[in-house]
């Protein structure tokens, strides 16, 4: 009985202090530039990716700025609610290392690689919610990702 | 047993509490202390509850009124952007059509960013933003035509006046949406799917009044002008492509040449680029002889069979090469590739590898949108990048004129002549896809360098470069 009533109290008090936490890790200080911008939404959208998608993503947050369709600055694209699932999941956060692969990602995007040719819109097809985003024309898969015009 | 009452409380007399238990019981007071912790913590928890709950509700609040002001701020300019558009059609002299256009510009740049800010879902509202985005673009180019003294054309006049039209549409829809969402019947957490998110994971429905916002346009008209926004922009053609269509075997054995066929290992083809502005073959590949696995990525057009893009990731060593080197072994590289005449411009080095921009130089004329970047790993000048859709866009043998202006005439047009240290010619790009021939006169103010472009041909000032010499390399705004 004893046991029981000790393994309640720990879950309680455990779901009390899990709730306080919304999973984020803290921003470091120091100024965030346009490439360190990109790179951490980079980080936050395409982490596992080959360095084709990653370079990929960035090219679509770029693509975007330079549309009519979208804000036009890249923080205004990145942080256009509901766009990146990156910002609602609090991944955007994440400060990365200047040596990683992803800022050299965001580098290459930023010089003018652009593995997708003007996209604009990505999505995984095994978490996409939206069936409007089915209707975009495909342009390439690279990775987990279709990208679409 | 008899119950006697006298007999009890005779017996109970001077105890201060009668308690209802067995006395006996061993587990009493440890069940009773254990039960008296959980309803402590219950009551924990529920306070917990009730104080997140209260913080939920103020968030909510803030971000309710986040989103109001961006509604309320947009609307607003919409209105002005529909009067001005009206003054447009009334007025007769070049500079007050300069200052309405310019009021135009600077509110629909301001409808844009809080259109940003608006909690809809994908594509609910692009082509009310890409309206906007248009209608700004379109008024900054009238404005240029304006300054130089020139009124809007009737072609023009008939634009603003289609313009002016959707502006009434657009600003009745939104009249109709800040009804529901005063009324209470629209919240900006249903419009996308923030409340609903728990239990459904199915698309939320577009609510009508924003899908009228955005039908608004369904049937507006082509817009084409000299500006970044306009529709022939997405229409572009690679100009440097040409030929027949090369199959996959080919495009592997052109990847071949450039890189050496041997270093080439288990190359695959990931996937077909169709649709986009090149339509392309997509390969990975290992390039042989490294320690570790080594994936590279490259893209090869199927019209003429040129590599598009080389993309390899790599961690680099220490750096051993300066970047005049780094130059020498990209051009190396291009001529061998088939690119002749390129000359170096900008460059930047980061973490041990130099991006360089390499642009295309004909009769001494150097010609900028004909681009091709080289990255060179700076610790045993590996190619290790190579981009060259600029060039695949726009490279032909171009009809270069005589300048129309001498080499001084232009110099004239130049506010910091005395500051000019060289010059030359060159053909530069616009953000209208258009190229422009210009003298190019590079110089230095008080320590900034600069470059500034005149016309060759009508000796207007075209564009003002600031250089950056910093210690990511050179670069140019």
């Amino acid at each position: 009985m004893r046991l029981w009533k000790f393994i309640i109290i720990f879950a309680l008090l455990f779901m009390f202090f899990a709730a306080l936490h919304t999973g984020q890790a803290q921003n470091s200080a120091g100024r965030i530039s346009d490439v360190q911008l990109l790179a951490r939404a980079i980080n936050g959208e395409a982490r596992g990716e080959p360095y084709e998608g990653q370079v990929a993503v960035g090219a679509v947050i770029l693509n975007r700025v330079k549309d009519s369709r979208f804000p036009n600055s890249i923080a205004g694209v990145i942080y256009q609610p509901g766009a990146f699932t990156a910002v609602s999941d609090g991944q955007i956060n994440v400060p990365i290392d200047p040596n990683s692969t992803v800022v050299k990602a965001a580098q290459d995007a930023i010089n003018g690689w652009d593995p997708t040719y003007g996209c604009v819109y990505y999505w995984n097809p095994e978490t996409a919610t939206s069936k409007w985003i089915w209707s975009r024309q495909i342009v390439t898969k690279i990775g987990k990702h279709y990208f679409a015009k | 047993m008899e119950y006697d009452e006298k007999e009890y409380l005779m017996e109970n007399r001077g105890r201060r509490h009668v308690s209802g238990h067995d006395t006996q019981d061993p587990g009493y007071h440890a069940r009773n202390k254990a039960k008296n912790v959980v309803i402590a913590i219950l009551a924990l928890t529920t306070l917990f509850g009730a104080y997140q709950h209260h913080r939920a509700v103020l968030l909510r609040r803030q971000l309710d009124a986040q989103y109001n002001r961006a509604f309320y701020e947009m609307t607003g300019y919409v209105q002005d952007i529909e009067v001005l558009l009206s003054k447009a059609m009334l007025t007769s002299s070049p500079q007050k059509a300069a200052d309405i256009m310019k009021d135009i510009w600077h509110r629909a740049e301001l409808v844009s960013t809080n259109l940003g800010q608006l909690p809809v879902q994908q594509g609910a509202l692009v082509n009310t933003q890409k309206f906007i985005s248009q209608v700004g673009d379109y008024a900054k180019t009238i404005t240029g035509q304006n300054v130089k003294g020139q009124v809007m054309s009737k072609e023009q006049m008939d634009t603003i006046k289609n313009l002016h039209e959707l502006a009434v549409s657009l600003n009745e829809n939104l009249d109709k949406f800040h009804g529901e969402l005063s009324a209470g019947a629209m919240k900006w957490e249903n419009l996308a799917g923030e409340g609903a998110r728990l239990f459904s994971k199915a698309d939320v429905k577009v609510p009508q009044s924003i899908s009228n916002i955005d039908g608004t346009f369904e049937n507006m008209p082509t817009l084409i002008y000299d500006g970044p926004y306009s529709e022939h922009m997405n229409n572009q053609k690679a100009l440097g492509l040409s030929g027949e269509n090369i199959s996959e075997d080919q495009a592997i054995e052109n990847l071949g040449k450039l890189f050496g066929k041997d270093n080439i290992r288990n190359i695959q083809k990931v996937s077909d680029n169709k649709n986009g502005v090149i339509d392309t073959y997509n390969f990975r590949f290992e390039l042989a002889g490294k320690k570790e696995a080594s994936i590279a990525e490259a893209d090869v057009s199927v019209v003429g069979g040129k590599v598009v893009w080389f993309l390899y990731n790599r961690d680099v060593g220490d750096v051993e090469l300066d970047i005049d080197k780094a130059k020498e072994i990209g051009k190396q590289f291009l001529e061998k590739s088939g690119f002749k005449s390129m000359k170096d411009t900008y460059y930047t080095e980061q973490q041990g590898i130099a991006t360089i921009n390499y642009a295309y130089e004909q009769d001494g004329v150097t010609i900028y949108p004909d681009l091709v970047k080289v990255k060179v790993a700076l610790d045993n000048g590996e190619i290790v990048g190579f981009e060259s859709k600029g060039y695949l866009m726009s490279h032909r043998e171009r009809d270069i004129p005589k300048p129309a202006i001498t080499r001084d005439e232009a110099l004239q047009r130049v506010a910091r002549r005395e500051n000019i240290l060289s010059s030359g010619l060159a053909i530069i790009p616009t953000n209208y896809g258009k190229e422009l021939f210009c003298y190019e006169f590079k110089g230095k103010l008080d320590g900034q360098d600069f470059l500034v472009y005149i016309n060759a041909m009508t000796g207007e000032e075209e564009d003002i470069l600031l250089i950056i010499n910093s210690e990511e390399g050179v670069l140019t705004m």
